[in-house]
């Protein structure tokens, strides 16, 4: 066989594969992206006077501080044919409005070409903004402004209304404290550093009885702590440990004892602990989550 | 030499705990939980969609009396729908869930044809209750169609879980998991595109 045959029988299964490879990647490749959550206002399709997106930041601020409610606003200038309330859903998940474990997070959302409304709501407002109370603050308070051209003042209104509804659910010292008291899930990098610094300081301490196993006995109990994290990182975890263990070893053995490198290791990474809640001045979700709550209109 | 031992022995080690939490007992049982959570969550929605169907015939019925037949449809529909009770143990089983899942089918494309009617009588469309049950039941398709969504990523993990190697011996062997019958993607087009509610 030469090699035009040859590549001519490689050719349709190569074929095939490409098809097969854009099949398997379309249904995650989405016609239109979720913009980046730059504020508490994402103004895509530039209606918004300056001073009236001000306004609505700062009053949306408030409204945090005071409930820890999360509400944002999206405009964009068209939704590529993507299905209003699917892709309002991405939205609010992606941007996790709305504070963990309480979810109250609003997202109200406009597609100007295709004259759409939405009011996403998160799982934990659902209660108060009800779908029907969603509804009733499009047809009464939006549409009706939008329809005689007032783009701003249906979003002003819009935005009051909402946050009239949803004054009262939670308070934010009571959200937020109860944050701290439940106290964030260590993060796997946080296991990680645990687990290399009670594997060095477990090693550190057998060494002065057990040479030859202390590697082993570190990187298990190195092992043992990680492992709540996950197996993987657990073993990372392990497995760095213990190469370092022996390198001390090594180092040792020419050595004889040696505490001090040991000692400066472990003040390095010992800071990086303590979660985060809330940010500077940039505007973040809390990670709240959506369940399809809410409700769609046009104008 | 002691230290070629220790580094031996370290490698030893590490491959039987690699062993012994590969066999992902726990992940098996966590998966299992979260579809069960999932599942929870659609009947939730079924159920809520259910609670609105009285309130919207009777309505209906105030200005279509005549539209007996898709009246009737939607009221037996619903009786049907309601009548399966699937938990989550009867979930293992593709036949009853196939059951479930037509029942609901059934239900969704009644009401399509009971808000389709409302088109040819202008004064139930203007009537305020049928459109504050109308918003209700878009948003409870909604959120149908958010848990079904969620239901099928959870039990696409549990499937991998239970058919991955190695946590496959275990899902077999120690627990006797079994994959779980997912939603077809023939009927998610159908539920994926909620009804169309124009405010006029």
């Amino acid at each position: 066989m030469d090699a035009i045959s040859m590549s001519r029988v490689w050719r349709e299964p190569a074929r095939l594969m490409v098809f097969l490879g854009v099949m398997l990647i379309a249904p995650s490749a989405w016609a239109l992206d979720v913009p980046p959550l730059t504020g508490r206002v994402v103004d895509l399709a530039h209606v918004l006077p300056a001073d009236v997106a001000a306004a609505l930041t700062r009053d949306l601020e408030a409204h945090e501080m005071k409930t820890s409610n999360q509400v944002a606003v999206l405009i964009l200038p068209s939704l590529e044919g993507e299905p209003l309330e699917s892709f309002s859903h991405r939205v609010g998940t992606t941007w996790k409005l709305g504070q963990k474990g309480t979810d109250n997070g609003v997202l109200l959302l406009l597609a100007l070409r295709e004259r759409k409304v939405r009011i996403e709501v998160g799982y934990g407002l659902e209660g108060t903004l009800t779908d029907l109370r969603s509804a009733h603050i499009i047809r009464q308070e939006i549409v009706p402004r939008f329809r005689s051209g007032d783009l701003p003042g249906g979003i002003a209104a819009g935005v009051q209304a909402i946050l009239g509804t949803i004054e009262g659910t939670y308070k934010a010292d009571e959200v937020l404290s109860g944050h701290a008291r439940s106290g964030q899930e260590p993060t796997a990098f946080e296991y990680v550093i645990i687990g290399i610094i009670v594997g060095t300081l477990a090693g550190i301490v057998l060494s002065h009885g057990l040479q030859g196993t202390r590697a082993l006995l570190g990187s298990l109990l190195a092992f043992l702590v990680a492992q709540f994290a996950s197996v993987v990182l657990g073993l990372a975890a392990a497995g760095v440990t213990a190469f370092l263990l022996w390198l001390i070893l090594q180092a040792n053995r020419g050595r004889g004892q040696g505490g001090g490198w040991g000692e400066g290791f472990m003040t390095g990474p010992g800071g990086g602990f303590g979660g985060s809640i809330g940010g500077g001045g940039g505007f973040s979700g809390g990670g709240g989550d959506f369940g399809g709550g809410g409700a769609s209109g046009d104008w | 030499m002691g230290s070629r031992i220790s580094v031996f022995a370290t490698i030893a080690i590490t491959v039987l705990l690699v062993g012994l939490s590969g066999c992902g007992y726990n992940d098996l049982q966590g998966l299992d939980e979260n579809t069960k959570a999932a599942w929870s969550e659609v009947v939730n929605q079924y159920q809520r969609r259910a609670d609105l169907i009285p309130n919207l015939v009777v309505t209906v019925k105030g200005y279509a009396a005549h539209e007996k037949d898709t009246l009737e449809g939607v009221v037996q529909a619903r009786a049907q729908a309601t009548g399966i009770q699937v938990t989550p143990e009867t979930l293992k089983d593709p036949a009853a869930f196939e059951q479930f899942q037509k029942a609901q089918a059934g239900l969704t494309s009644a009401l399509g044809r009971l808000i389709a009617i409302a088109e040819n009588y202008p004064n139930l469309k203007a009537d305020q209750n049928f459109r504050d049950l109308q918003s209700q039941l878009e948003g409870t398709e909604n959120r149908i169609a958010v848990a079904r969504k969620r239901y099928i990523e959870k039990v696409a993990e549990y499937n991998k879980g239970v058919r991955y190697f190695p946590t496959n011996l275990t899902a077999k062997f120690l627990l006797h998991m079994e994959e779980k019958p997912n939603f077809t993607v023939a009927d998610e087009k159908a539920v994926g595109k909620p009804p169309e509610v124009k405010f006029n």
